[in-house]
């Protein structure tokens, strides 16, 4: 039976774990969810017990499926009693039935959107997702949303019983609520990225698994047919911003600024794919967000270096985005592009006004971005200041050593 | 009759693995993540095993539940179940003494979950020469 005695695919177990708990649930309701969650765990450690020594059998998913399956009914059937069990019931419990990939694919939608269900808080939801949808353990998802085990533990019984108790169905919007039900589940998937990507916080290969999860849901998403133009804007983001993922790393672990890069050892292949999104979502009348971030990613992977980026354009983007959402990080980034363009009165004047209103006070970004301007305009002694006050703001040690990096380096210049 | 040729080689007997499992401890809360690791810990210790030559038989799962049958014909659930520690499966091995097959028992991965191998020689049916 063990035709292929070894490896599985690194996420295998992870994925069909989700894949399973959806089309259960989705067969036997969400009221059973916890029951699933159980009985899919059974499987998977049967699977463990069973294929450590014997091998992978030849179709391991199908395999998982016929135990999971198992595990739910003898459960289903210690829970009722006799007689109880509905008809609609026994035509799902057929152990022998197989598992066909629209059902997962439906399955994983709906428990998308009960997931992203908008009357959960935004950090539950993120929880949610990456406990429901990606397989994730409480641990690995307390690592990557920067919290600790118990508080994910506790924030996703919370969510579970919320939507309990609002007797929550899987099934997909109705075409009425589509729009915003999606809207919330973009910013959801959004989130989960940036939580990944931002290179300041947590370990490599995690914040990798947020970003891959988080582009995997919205794949998912834009193959459905339910995805708008934004949907696949923001697909394109992601895949922009992850081609480049590993390059910001550098093999000690230190990080790697976007113009010290190896624009050679960008995935090219993903951009690519991007690029084919980013074409797609250019329809319907709406510019969202997401295009905008797009596009400006979408520029910084054509340029063939940091100083022949098209900085007008990134300039232009920010100028759009600013007006659709007046975010201070949206200011620091136009400022950041002006500055690359060489004006420097323009980008001081804004990062010094930033930095007057304390909206971005403790983020170590502003003062570097000031630091950096201020050594162009050749005023060494304050972009010391202003490094020294991102030193007393940051908190990881990547980020410090950068930091202090740079203040050498100014040193040295002196 | 020539006394017997030392150098033909050490002489090799079968041991067999018996892996003692704590299915308390290993259901604790493990992310399918984790299970994949300890699962690839398990095939690159015996495939190791296999490569140094020293794995007969990579073995097979045992299921917790079992059945006893008595003297009497009687059939009784096995004890199994409810027990701490249950034999999770075997696997064959080879080595040259008892001591060298329990060199090989402490690569196992059982050991990080609390579990423990017993390791037991196969008696030798041949006539000694």
């Amino acid at each position: 039976m063990a035709a292929e005695p070894f490896p599985l695919d690194e996420q295998f177990l992870r994925r069909e774990s989700a894949s399973l708990i959806a089309v259960l649930t989705r067969a036997f309701g969400f009221a059973s969810i916890e029951l699933v969650e159980d009985s899919v765990q059974e499987a998977m450690l049967q699977a463990l017990q069973s294929w450590r020594l014997g091998g992978v059998p030849e179709r391991p998913a199908a395999w998982l499926h016929r135990v999971a399956k198992n595990r739910m009914i003898s459960a289903v059937r210690r829970n009722r009693r006799a007689g109880e069990v509905d008809e609609h019931l026994t035509a799902t419990l057929d152990p022998s039935a197989s598992i066909e990939p629209d059902e997962v694919q439906d399955s994983l939608l709906s428990m998308i959107f009960a997931c992203c269900h908008p009357s959960l808080e935004r950090r539950s939801q993120l929880a949610l997702t990456l406990k429901m949808l990606c397989g994730l353990g409480d641990q690995e998802i307390a690592r990557g949303l920067l919290a600790s085990t118990g508080s994910i533990k506790r924030r996703v019984s919370r969510a579970k019983k919320l939507l309990l108790e609002a007797g929550t169905a899987l099934t997909m919007p109705s075409p009425q609520e589509l729009e915003g039900r999606l809207d919330v589940v973009q910013e959801v998937l959004y989130l989960l990225f940036n939580e990944g990507y931002s290179a300041s916080r947590g370990e490599l290969p995690v914040r990798i698994d947020l970003c891959e999860e988080a582009a995997r849901l919205a794949h998912l998403l834009c193959e459905s047919g339910l995805a708008q133009p934004a949907t696949r804007a923001l697909l394109a983001l992601m895949l922009y911003h992850a081609a480049r993922l590993e390059s910001r790393t550098g093999e000690d672990g230190a990080i790697v600024l976007l113009g010290d890069q190896d624009r050679r050892a960008w995935d090219w292949k993903m951009i690519a794919v991007a690029e084919s999104w980013f074409e797609r979502s250019a329809t319907g009348t709406t510019v969202s967000r997401f295009h905008l971030e797009a596009g400006i990613a979408r520029l910084h992977c054509v340029a063939p270096s940091l100083e022949a980026t098209d900085w007008n354009e990134v300039v232009r983007h920010y100028d759009v985005l600013m007006q659709l959402y007046p975010s201070p990080l949206y200011r620091l980034n136009r400022a950041v592009a002006a500055c690359q363009l060489g004006r420097l009165d323009e980008a001081l004047t804004e990062l010094q006004s930033l930095d007057g209103s304390g909206a971005l006070e403790e983020y170590p970004l502003l003062h570097c971005a000031l630091a950096d301007a201020l050594v162009r305009a050749g005023d060494h002694a304050t972009a010391h200041l202003h490094l020294r006050r991102a030193l007393v703001h940051v908190q990881v040690p990547r980020e410090r050593e950068l930091i202090e990096r740079r203040l050498k380096a100014l040193r040295r210049q002196e | 009759m020539p006394f017997p040729s030392l150098s033909k080689g050490a002489p090799v007997a079968k041991f067999l693995f018996l892996y003692r499992n704590t299915p308390e401890k290993e259901a604790q809360d493990q992310s399918p993540d984790q299970m994949q690791e300890v699962m690839k810990a398990w095939w690159d210790w015996l495939g190791a095993g296999q490569a140094a030559g020293w794995v007969v038989e990579m073995g097979e799962a045992l299921v917790p539940e079992g059945k006893l049958v008595e003297a009497d014909h009687s059939v009784t659930d096995g004890p199994y179940a409810e027990s701490r520690e249950i034999v999770g499966g075997f696997t064959i091995v080879e080595a040259p003494d008892m001591e060298t097959a329990c060199k090989h028992a402490r690569g196992c991965p059982i050991f990080e979950a609390g579990g423990r191998v017993e390791v037991r020689a196969v008696m030798d049916t041949q006539a000694p020469e």
